[in-house]
């Protein structure tokens, strides 16, 4: 009996002594910080983790790229989102959800790549030569540039403005590790000048362009593409001219397609440079996607997006126009009318369709109007435009057929339009030019050109928390 | 052999014996002690036997026992008494109310105490208060019901999760539900289902049956709380399940109910005239360009509701010898919702067992199994969800076509053809228990091994058909939590003289492992595949595993003299893994003390206070609900991170090595009382809570490239004062009648928040939502919004308030002011229960009063833009058209019109109300009625009104006053997208005794 006790409590005392190690516990779905840079391997993997949020449709997902085309005269938005709808109808304020999610997720792609280009220099390892390091920061310079060039054109006037001496975004070039800081916006002028900085350092350490796989990675020639658009944006149209020449002198890399079947989820000669999407990535968010947004219910889209009375109007002084033909078609939109959608985005149901960030199109048309601002009507503009009207079914143009160097320019921005509706071109197509974003309508008033309704209203939650920020005036 | 067989045919001669011995009769009347009335329904039975016999109407009763015989007289609510027979024929005796006994006992932390002599405040709810309510889940049953407990029904949505707090929200990020320990084993709350739209998913205690449950103990302050160490802060409740009975004729109880339910009220949406004239009249003002729209009218929202059905079956037996006792118990319940597609069935079963194995060992086990598989429909803030999109849908959208086919309706989806053709299934399996050994080491020292388990699966199946996302698709997501803890303890109790010593001394470890595999895909053939093994494209794999562990010492020390001077103190030592190394440990304590003044000579002498204690306390508990893995910095893999068919990584969360607990500190200072011949009962509480290191998400500037990260740094305070008061109004020969209430007044403040943000008036904030906030100086659920005044009856504008109070046409955020809190002022309940002869009556009411609740769905109903994809409240059509108008919403050519919709406080409401929660009407056939026959005990019938009546504010505008859909989130209070409306239920049940 005596035994039984004495067991009983030192099998009490032992259970107690026995435990504390079990309090060791670690993940198992994440990695430290220190693991995700300790191999060549593992850095490779945090840069495809920019590219992947990159992908979300915050950022290159359609999400601002509808924006861009609706707050213009390409499309109409009539769907039922309410943050989506104050946007189209210019009553936008700073609260907005939509506006506020776009701002956090541009700057998670922009710490994530300034997190690769503060941490691969110190690794330490043999697998990781000189020029994968190198090539790895190139990369994530392109990301950081083009991200910051996207969310510029959300909030920021264009560069025509005051030459750019308006505020634009806050640059941010550290990762954060834990110490917050409160940056205050850049100007425009500053934007670009750090764009075209990161791209100018980034190219040459980047590689050519190769397997199709490789026009959704950063290459020497979506650098050069986006320096010719930072260029043209800017309105230094020699270097824009210059820099769309390496892409025109590349033939076999960089070509006009023959048709319009190279929309879909496959990168071909067409494309500069691509978000690659599969299924995984940006399929059944719920609320969005290039497919989701151009795409109406009837085949699994919501029919947010309908192609604007302005473009139908524009199309339909050329009917046969192949883009219109077979790039568009009726559907009953999200506002249950009739519309004409986008055919562009074919795959609603998981939206593994290529972002089409740049086109060798839009490359052609960049020089085309580059040429033409520079040295009037001329026959290199002429060529490059007539290779795109032939590819829609349309006469070529001739030495004559414009009277002046304004018209000819005016003929190729509504070329530019018709070719690259859509996909997220429109609004800074006609900013840059000094145009307003919509002539008709109620809303005509607020979009004319330098409106302050015209850039969306930083989030509030960051006026709230970085007393450094100025709102937009208006808001 | 033989010798077995020559056994039994002794006992059953002994047995034979027993029966033939019933040479005699024994009558007898039995009387309560308090005013000599007779007893109607007292259990007598012969000691050691199955014989028994209850008291009539008056009390009087008649057995045939023999003479060693001892009859005992046991009454629900009264103490039990024996009497020998010997040679008595008229055996009369009073029984002593259990409320002048000292024995009456509550469940606390470990164990159970005297409640006169306890100097912890804990609010117990028995079977009175609990038994037959057609409830889901334990929660339910706390509604208005003990003093202290806010209890909000997120919705009616089946199996919505709750938001439960006791004595105020103790935490601002972490998690705000109260602990949950089943017969001594913690619960696991993680939640294994998603929202579907709902901020939180459903009801993670959804298999723990209300039937099985004795009686729950709401432990409140720092002396009940703190032995629960770093998992006390929000309370605990401690829910005791039905035990075997000692010495006692085994009961078998049939219990069985159904019931109608249906929604308390809806929203008045547009029909299709209204809606096309609307439109007409908008854009024609607007100057906008006419369109053209159907004439088809389809009514939505009543098509999407119907009469919910509910059923519940339940059979138990329960009794047990000297040596052994049980209870065994098995529910069916069936319920559909009054929403399509919303369906519930449960089935669990319990077994509850101890058996005296020597002198000095006792074992046990308390174990529960079950197993509900639901029809979910998505809630709140989804187009998913049946009344959500019933509201928001076109009613010129048809949901079939003219062939009779449905049709997709797009983004707001045709819920009636989702309802009927995909798929959306939960089963949540749970096995709760534990095995115990009781070793008496000496007379005075009982040594407790307890081992528990908790397994809580969830399974959730969703499938797609092609009409609604082409190409159809799939998920399966499984999910468990698996709880294992090891609990010891010795206790020791015993008497000197006049002082009496408790000492607790115990140590627990405690380890969970949370699993979950979820596979999808899209592509299907054809319609008829259900599986994602079918599927051409899968879109996700995800296998996630987390593991949490917990170490524990604890120990308690009770100290009472002459029944009148009380002391106890309390610790408790966790080590938890979800802190960094340098913070592994923590250390709670409680100090109490109690005066029992009724029992001092100065109080003897008067007969109107039968029972008079004060009693203080003070102590910490914590609260480390704060994720498993908080204080690291991460990277993390998966679909988020891979691009170009290659896996990434991302950085997911920043490092925080110095975060530790939440720590609470509670004074509470109480007074319970009996008096008026122990007739009234009266507690009153003061606490004052104050929470420091109060784990914050600190939001972060977004380019920081994070949201936001845990930090210890807030405090912030609840202080109130309960009220809990009853009295048996009437008490004499056939009619009783009692009356309950309790109150609960509550002050929330946020003392500190550094290194929050700060709004432009210089006030230091946490977002909560993007209406709600907590702030320093005022309380953790503040709306923040811009004040609509309203329209103007001259110029048929809408204006709003300026921050600096002037009237304003431009809407702007910087205009938002505080307009309220979400958290109420005054919570509570009030009860009444009344009997004559076998008839009984009960009603139950909940109230609130003084906060304010947000319907954001408004928002969307109240958009007057003609574009709008949506339908429109009919209140729209009051917009004002002539000067003078007073009128809901502004002139149509307004600049305003397209802003009515902003958030600002048209759609915030006053949340006050006043519920009937239940009300019921019973009978119970008297023992005389039931004749001689030996079959049936006791046979009640009743039936139960849930949600009869609502008292609301005179303009609130939504379904429901009594909404939270983000449940034990304790940033979010009182906010709803379009929650599903409180069903309003009638039930009709039977209780059935043999």
């Amino acid at each position: 009996m005596k035994n039984i006790k004495i067991a009983i409590l030192s099998a009490l005392v032992l259970i107690g002594s026995s435990c504390s190690d079990r309090l060791e516990l670690l993940p198992e779905q994440s990695l430290a910080g220190s693991q995700a840079f300790s191999s060549a391997a593992n850095a490779e993997a945090t840069l495809r983790g920019v590219y992947s949020q990159s992908q979300l449709l915050e950022v290159f997902g359609s999400g601002p790229q509808i924006i861009f085309d609706y707050q213009a005269d390409n499309t109409d938005f009539v769907g039922s989102f309410p943050t989506l709808q104050d946007i189209n109808g210019y009553v936008t304020t700073s609260p907005n959800a939509t506006i506020q999610v776009y701002w956090q997720v541009h700057y998670r792609v922009i710490n994530a790549a300034n997190s690769v280009l503060d941490n691969v220099p110190t690794i330490k390892d043999p697998a990781l030569t000189a020029d994968i390091s190198k090539r790895m920061i190139a990369e994530a310079k392109f990301l950081r540039a083009i991200t910051h060039f996207n969310l510029l054109h959300m909030f920021g006037q264009p560069f025509q403005i005051q030459n750019g001496n308006t505020p634009g975004v806050p640059l941010l070039l550290k990762s954060f590790t834990g110490t917050i800081e409160f940056p205050v916006r850049a100007t425009v002028a500053e934007c670009y000048a750090q764009i075209v900085k990161d791209l100018n350092e980034a190219l040459p350490d980047l590689p050519a362009v190769s397997t199709p796989a490789s026009r959704g990675r950063a290459t020497r020639g979506a650098a050069a593409g986006f320096l010719s658009r930072v260029h043209l944006y800017k309105g230094e149209f020699q270097l824009a001219a210059d820099f769309a020449n390496q892409i025109v002198t590349a033939p076999t890399a960089y070509s006009l397609a023959a048709n319009y079947s190279f929309y879909g989820a496959t990168p071909t000669a067409e494309h500069v440079f691509v978000i690659v999407n599969s299924a995984t990535d940006n399929g059944r968010t719920g609320s969005g996607g290039w497919a989701s947004y151009h795409r109406p219910a009837a085949n699994g889209g919501r029919g947010d997006c309908a192609m604007s009375p302005s473009l139908e109007t524009s199309f339909l002084t050329q009917p046969t126009d192949r883009r219109l033909v077979d790039l568009t078609a009726f559907g009953t939109a999200a506002d249950t009318q009739r519309k004409r959608m986008s055919l562009k985005f074919p795959d609603a149901a998981n939206n593994t369709d290529l972002a089409p960030l740049m086109r060798t199109s839009e490359i052609y048309l960049n020089r085309a109007e580059a040429l033409a601002e520079l040295n009037g009507i001329n026959p290199e503009s002429l060529t490059l435009v007539n290779g795109i009207r032939a590819r829609a079914g349309l006469p070529a143009w001739t030495a004559t057929t414009f009277a002046t160097k304004a018209a000819f320019i005016t003929a190729i921005l509504e070329e530019r339009r018709k070719e690259l509706c859509f996909e997220g071109h429109r609004r800074m197509d006609l900013l840059r030019k000094g145009l307003p974003l919509r002539t008709t309508g109620p809303t005509a008033p607020l979009a004319i050109y330098g409106g302050p309704k015209t850039v969306l209203p930083l989030p509030q939650r960051e006026i709230d928390l970085n007393k450094g920020l100025v709102q937009n005036p208006s808001y | 052999m033989t010798k077995r067989l020559l056994l039994s045919i002794v006992s059953l001669c002994v047995f034979a014996f027993q029966i033939m011995a019933q040479d005699r009769t024994i009558t007898g009347k039995v009387t309560s002690s308090e005013d000599g009335s007779g007893l109607p329904g007292v259990s007598i039975t012969v000691k050691g036997t199955s014989q028994g016999t209850t008291t009539a109407t008056d009390g009087s009763y008649k057995i045939g026992v023999g003479s060693n015989a001892t009859l005992v007289f046991s009454f629900v609510g009264f103490t039990n008494r024996e009497a020998k027979v010997g040679s008595q024929s008229v055996i009369n005796l009073e029984l002593q109310s259990n409320s002048e006994a000292l024995s009456e006992v509550v469940v606390i932390g470990y164990g159970q105490q005297s409640k006169k002599l306890s100097t912890q405040t804990i609010s117990t709810l028995g079977q009175k208060a609990i038994a037959n309510r057609p409830v889901l889940s334990p929660q339910d049953l706390l509604q208005g019901q003990a003093a202290g407990v806010q209890m909000v029904g997120s919705s009616g949505l089946l199996g919505a999760n709750p938001v439960i707090r006791i004595r105020g929200a103790a935490s601002i990020t972490g998690g705000g539900q109260p602990l949950f320990v089943v017969d001594g084993v913690p619960l696991n709350d993680g939640t294994l289902s998603g929202g579907q739209g709902a901020p939180v998913g459903l009801n993670p205690l959804l298999n723990i049956n209300p039937q099985d449950i004795e009686s729950m103990s709401i432990l409140k302050d720092a002396a009940a709380v703190s032995i629960y160490g770093s998992r006390g802060a929000n309370g605990v409740i401690l829910i005791n399940t039905k035990k075997g009975t000692v010495d006692k004729k085994t009961e078998i109880n049939f219990d069985t109910y159904t019931g109608f339910s249906d929604p308390t009220s809806l929203i008045p949406m547009m029909n299709t005239t209204q809606f096309v004239g609307y439109v007409g009249e908008y854009r024609a003002a607007r100057g906008l360009a006419p369109v053209t729209l159907s004439n088809d009218y389809f009514d939505w929202p009543t098509n999407v509701v119907r009469q919910g059905r509910t059923n519940n079956v339940s059979l138990s037996a329960r009794g047990g010898s000297q040596n052994t006792t049980f209870f065994i118990g098995g529910t069916y319940a069936t319920e559909s919702g009054f929403t399509i597609g919303n369906d519930l069935n449960r089935l669990s079963g319990r077994l509850n067992l101890e058996h005296k194995a020597t002198k000095f060992l006792t074992i046990g086990t308390n174990l529960s199994i079950s197993n509900v598989t639901m029809e979910r429909i998505g809630a709140e803030n989804s187009t998913f969800a049946p009344l959500t999109s019933a509201y928001l849908q076109l009613p010129n959208v048809l949901p079939r076509n003219a062939a009779g086919n449905f049709v997709n309706t797009g983004f707001i989806q045709n819920v009636i053809g989702i309802e009927e053709l995909n798929t959306n299934r939960f089963v949540a399996k749970r096995t709760t228990g534990n095995v115990y050994a009781d070793f008496k080491i000496l007379k005075d020292l009982v040594f407790r091994t307890d081992f528990g388990m908790d397994y809580n699966s969830g399974d959730g199946k969703q499938r797609q058909v092609d009409l609604f996302t082409p190409t159809g698709s799939a998920s399966r997501d499984f999910q468990y939590d698996s709880k294992w803890l090891s609990t010891n303890t010795l206790k020791y109790n015993k008497d000197f003289g006049k002082s009496t010593i408790g000492v607790l001394a115990g140590y627990s470890y405690e380890t969970a492992l949370f699993d979950r595999i979820l596979v999808a895909g899209t592509g299907f053939a054809s319609d008829g595949l259900p599986n994602v093994v079918s599927a051409a494209t899968p879109t996700s794999t995800v296998e996630e595993r987390s593991e949490w562990g917990l170490e524990s010492q604890f120990g308690r020390f009770n100290y009472g003299f002459d029944n009148k001077y009380l002391f106890e103190a309390s610790i408790r030592r966790d080590g938890s893994s979800r802190f960094g190394a340098d913070n592994r440990y923590a250390l709670f304590y409680a100090v109490s003390g109690g005066w029992v003044l009724s029992e001092e000579k100065f109080m003897k002498n008067q007969s109107f206070i039968n029972f008079l204690k004060l009693t203080a306390s003070y102590g910490t508990a914590g609260n480390d609900r704060i994720g498993n893995f908080s204080s690291l910095d991460l990277y993390g893999g998966g679909v988020l991170s891979d691009y170009g068919g290659a896996p990434g990584l991302r950085p997911t969360q920043v490092p925080n090595r110095s975060l530790t607990w939440e720590e609470t500190a509670q004074l509470d200072l109480g007074l319970s009382s009996t008096f008026f011949k122990n007739k009234i009962n009266l507690s009153v509480n003061y606490f004052d809570k104050i929470t420091s290191g109060i784990l914050l998400n600190v939001p972060f500037p977004f380019t920081t490239g994070f949201a936001s990260a845990s930090r210890n740094v807030g405090k912030m305070q609840n202080r109130g004062v309960e009220f809990d008061f009853n009295a048996n109004i009437f008490d004499k020969g056939d009619f009783r009648w009692s009356l309950g209430f309790n109150a609960t007044y509550l002050k929330n403040k946020v003392l500190e928040l550094p290194e929050a943000s700060i709004d432009p008036d210089g006030n230091r904030f946490v977002p909560g939502s993007a209406a709600q906030r907590a702030v320093v100086g005022r309380s953790l659920n503040e709306f923040f919004l811009v004040e609509a005044i309203g329209v103007n009856p001259t110029s048929g504008d809408l204006e709003w308030r300026t921050k600096e109070g002037n009237a304003t046409t431009t809407y702007s955020a910087n205009n938002r002011v505080f307009t309220g809190s979400a958290i109420p002022e005054w919570t509570g309940g009030i009860n009444t229960n009344m009997s004559y002869k076998g008839i009984d009556f009960s009603a139950q009411f909940s109230y609130s009063y003084g906060n304010k609740v947000l319907i954001d769905g408004l928002r969307f109903t109240d958009n007057m833009s003609a574009t709008a994809g949506f339908n429109k409240s009919t209140d729209l059509l009051n917009y004002w058209k002539n000067p003078g108008d007073v009128a809901f919403a502004p002139k149509l050519s307004s600049t305003t019109a397209p802003l009515f919709n902003q958030p600002s406080t048209l759609q915030l409401q006053d949340g006050s109300f006043m519920r009937l929660r239940n009300l019921s009407v019973g009978y119970t056939v008297p023992a005389a009625l039931m004749g001689k026959q030996k079959i049936v005990r006791s046979l009640r019938i009743y039936a139960m009104g849930q949600n009869l009546l609502l008292l609301k504010a005179k303009n609130f505008r939504g379904p429901d006053p009594e909404v939270s859909a983000d449940g034990p989130n304790n940033q979010v209070l009182g906010e709803s997208f379009f929650a599903l409306p409180q069903a309003k239920t009638i039930t009709f049940g039977l209780n059935l005794g043999f």
